[in-house]
């Protein structure tokens, strides 16, 4: 029997531990959102919005076809992906709940939602890229799309396997057809959770480089065109850095800031969402 | 019977056995003690049959308030509902039996003064064993939950009824050969009926017993042999 | 000598007339996997009566109202063998249409289950399925609804609320005018005061005595008083068997069965 103040300061000293350590993660991130304010906000102006990247030694310029490309080809992805993932985790959720189909498809997409997105970035490039002549915006976005489709494929399921049985029951004991009572009471019980994920999904892909790099390249003029190789953020965040350009460097910085606080925007909508519907 | 998942219901119901079997034993006191007291005009014993009684009433009223409880605390089905309601009523017919025997010593102090010969009495004390044997048959019965016993009392209680009649009979000629007589029979008129009344008590104990038991009530005519109720005087 | 019922049918009473079999449950076996859970169950429900299923957890009560509508068909490993017939017709059959016989029999639930919408929506969602009426039939339906469940003059200024913003024993009585509002014949009750307290519970009881009019009434409950307040008929399960069928006064007075004395005298285990 360990006496009571002893068990008193094991007490502390673990709280002190687990505090330090959530501390110490906590201050990367911010240290984070410091730099990236310090050095970023400085290049913060209206032509960001408005100019195309600049080119190699030249002044001003902006990230306009960079965002433009982004949004674009998420705006994309997302449109191929969701539906694909909200109707594939219903399947798994609904009429394959005990299928062994379904524990296999949820294995392979776990494995999936953890695959580095370089690998996805060169498996469009094998099946898009190369066989259909050259990069473009299209591949790119399929390359989001495959990492938007797991994200989606997950949370779906989980939402509605959130949604309680009796509910489902209920609904079908008043002689609903399945079709219905999942459009119209499962889906309804689960749309923010869905949506979450969605928002989660848009967060992910707005970051990523690698899959673009093999896949839509990039862009130094405003294209429209997803038939073209395509500008987007963090390629070209990317590939300023590597400059020793400094009005380069400057609108990576800034451009790295405008990610950041999108992606945070949305994680946060998406955690106020999700507790809105909690309580 | 298996015991209650809750214990303290058991208790309940024993608490009421118990007392049920007090009153039971009070109750046989009495009626022994009242014909006792008849035959040997015993006036001292005659009054503590009367002082009895007090007892016997304060405990049915107990048995009362307590299956009420547990009615209301309970909820009680079935076997236990039986139980309890097979309570009430036993508790009711022993303080009318006391009652009865309180009413019989009231009557051997009333004739106390007269005097008579023993033999008169013989038919009374000859109904009150018999009485005696059926109440002490039928608490046994209550007490062992055995419904083939009760109904074996309830079946001879004819043997009383005509017992009770030979008795009326015997006295209604006492009367008319002496009209001397007329006040003291009259007195063990009554108090040859208050037995018989007794004798009718234990068999309403005997068909609550057999409710207990079985959950089904005892019905059709039980075998009657009182027919004083159509008695006219003989002519002489 | 001869004996008699030592009750007389006190209240709630059983109609006088000859009783007519709703449902009949013949030799009704059911699996859950290979285990047995129903070993033979043969069991009438009479039409407008309640009918009781007592018996201790685990003993086949809530499977045997899950056959009777055959909500069992929603997971897999689960099936049942031998006759339901509901009308004479077996409901087993595999050509059955599960929705219609759904929709004849209802199913109230032991927790409380408002689909996430209106409280008219709530109502008037299983009925647009199976009739098409115009606004003015669908408010009518939707107040006589709720009328008959006792609940339309809590609600009847607050019928865009959602249903879950209402007490329990609201919603569990919203679910009950739900189950009305598609007109079934036979309504199953899984334990539907469960989740409730004694107020809410008496209104429930009150309204199953109300339906009974008009329905045929099952109503598994772990709640003997209230088996006892309700219904007409009472089953005992045990182990998967029925033990005992009888009226309820004769259960609860003097059942035939010692395992049917036992339990409902609390002398199990």
């Amino acid at each position: 029997m360990v006496s009571y103040a002893a068990r008193k300061r094991k007490n502390s000293i673990t709280m002190g531990l687990c505090t330090a350590a959530a501390l110490f993660g906590i201050m990367w991130l911010l240290l984070i959102l410091v730099v990236l304010v310090w050095e970023g906000f400085s290049g913060l102006s209206l032509a960001v919005f408005t100019e195309i990247t600049p080119s190699m030694g030249s002044v001003g310029g902006g990230l306009l076809n960079a965002i433009i490309g982004s949004i674009m080809m998420t705006v994309v992805a997302v449109l191929v992906g969701a539906p694909l993932g909200v109707l594939a985790g219903t399947y798994m959720a609904e009429y394959g709940r005990y299928n062994k189909l379904t524990n296999v498809v949820r294995f392979i997409n776990d494995i999936l939602l953890s695959a580095p997105s370089i690998v996805i970035g060169l498996f469009i490039y094998e099946v898009l890229v190369a066989p259909f002549g050259g990069f473009s915006g299209w591949a790119g976005a399929a390359a989001l799309a495959v990492i938007v489709i797991p994200v989606v494929v997950r949370t779906t399921e989980d939402m509605l396997l959130l949604v309680p049985g009796q509910l489902r029951e209920a609904a079908t004991a008043l002689g609903l057809p399945r079709s219905i009572v999942i459009k119209q009471v499962a889906y309804k019980a689960a749309i923010t959770g869905i949506v979450t994920g969605v928002l989660l999904a848009v967060a992910r892909v707005s970051g990523e480089t690698a899959p673009l790099l093999f896949t839509a390249l990039s862009n130094n003029f405003l294209s429209l065109d997803m038939g073209q190789p395509i500008a987007s953020l963090p390629v070209v965040i990317y590939n300023f850095t590597k400059t020793p350009d400094e009005n380069m460097q400057q609108l990576a910085w800034t451009g790295a800031l405008l990610i950041t606080f999108t992606v945070l925007a949305m994680s946060i909508s998406a955690r106020a969402l999700s507790t809105r519907k909690k309580k | 019977m298996a015991e209650h998942i809750v214990t303290s219901f058991d208790a309940d119901l024993e608490l009421l056995r118990s007392r049920i079997a007090e009153m039971g034993g009070i109750a046989e006191k009495q009626l022994d003690d009242s014909t006792r007291a008849l035959v040997r005009r015993d006036v001292a014993l005659a009054q503590q049959v009367i002082d009895a009684d007090s007892r016997l009433d304060s405990l049915q009223r107990e048995i009362e308030e307590l299956a009420v409880a547990t009615i209301a605390r309970r909820q009680p089905v079935a076997v236990d509902l039986r139980d309890i309601i097979s309570a009430i009523r036993v508790a009711g017919d022993v303080e009318r039996i006391g009652d009865l025997a309180k009413n019989t010593a009231k009557r051997v102090l009333a004739i106390s003064s007269e005097l008579q010969p023993a033999k008169i009495v013989g038919g009374v004390q000859h109904m009150s064993d018999l009485v005696q044997e059926q109440l002490k048959d039928v608490l046994d019965a209550y007490a062992q939950r055995d419904e083939k016993k009760a109904l074996e009392v309830w079946n001879r209680d004819d043997r009383i009824d005509a017992l009770y009649n030979s008795v009326f009979r015997e006295l209604l000629t006492y009367m008319m050969e002496d009209t001397r007589n007329i006040t003291f029979c009259t007195h063990l008129l009554f108090l040859a009926k208050n037995i018989e009344r007794i004798g009718d008590h234990t068999t309403n104990i005997a068909e609550t017993i057999y409710f207990l038991t079985t959950g089904e009530t005892l019905a059709g005519e039980r075998p009657k042999g009182d027919t004083t109720s159509f008695a006219t005087t003989p002519a002489v | 000598m001869t004996t008699q019922s030592a009750t007389q049918p006190v209240p709630p009473a059983i109609p006088a007339g000859p009783l007519t079999e709703k449902v009949s449950v013949r030799n009704l076996k059911f699996y859950y996997g290979n285990s047995l859970a129903l070993k033979g169950i043969n069991l009438p429900l009479y039409d407008r009566i309640v009918t009781a299923f007592i018996g201790p957890s685990g003993c086949g009560k809530s499977t045997l109202l899950r056959v009777l509508n055959r909500m069992y068909d929603l997971y897999p490993g689960q099936r049942a063998e031998g006759e339901v017939l509901v009308d004479g017709q077996n409901v087993l059959n595999p050509g059955q249409d599960l929705n219609a016989l759904r929709a004849k029999v209802g199913m109230v639930f032991q927790k409380p289950t408002p689909f996430p919408m209106s409280i008219y929506d709530n109502i008037a969602f299983g009925v647009r399925l199976y009739e098409s009426l115009n606004k003015a039939e669908m408010d009518e339906r939707v107040e006589s609804s709720l009328r008959r469940a006792a609940i339309w003059d809590e609600v009847k200024d607050k019928l865009g609320a959602s249903g879950q913003s209402l007490s329990g024993g609201q919603q569990q009585r919203l679910c009950i005018a739900r189950t009305v509002a598609v007109k079934p014949e036979v309504i199953l009750f899984d334990e539907p005061c469960s989740a409730l307290d004694p107020i809410s519970t008496s209104k429930v009881e009150e309204l199953i005595d109300e339906l009974k009019e008009d329905y045929t009434i099952a109503i598994v409950t772990h709640n003997m008083q209230q088996a006892a307040r309700v219904s007409q008929f009472t089953a005992f399960m045990y182990l998967g068997e029925l033990v005992e069928f009888a009226e309820t006064t004769k259960i609860f007075t003097a059942p035939q069965d010692k395992r049917t004395q036992d339990y409902i005298t609390g002398r199990f285990g």
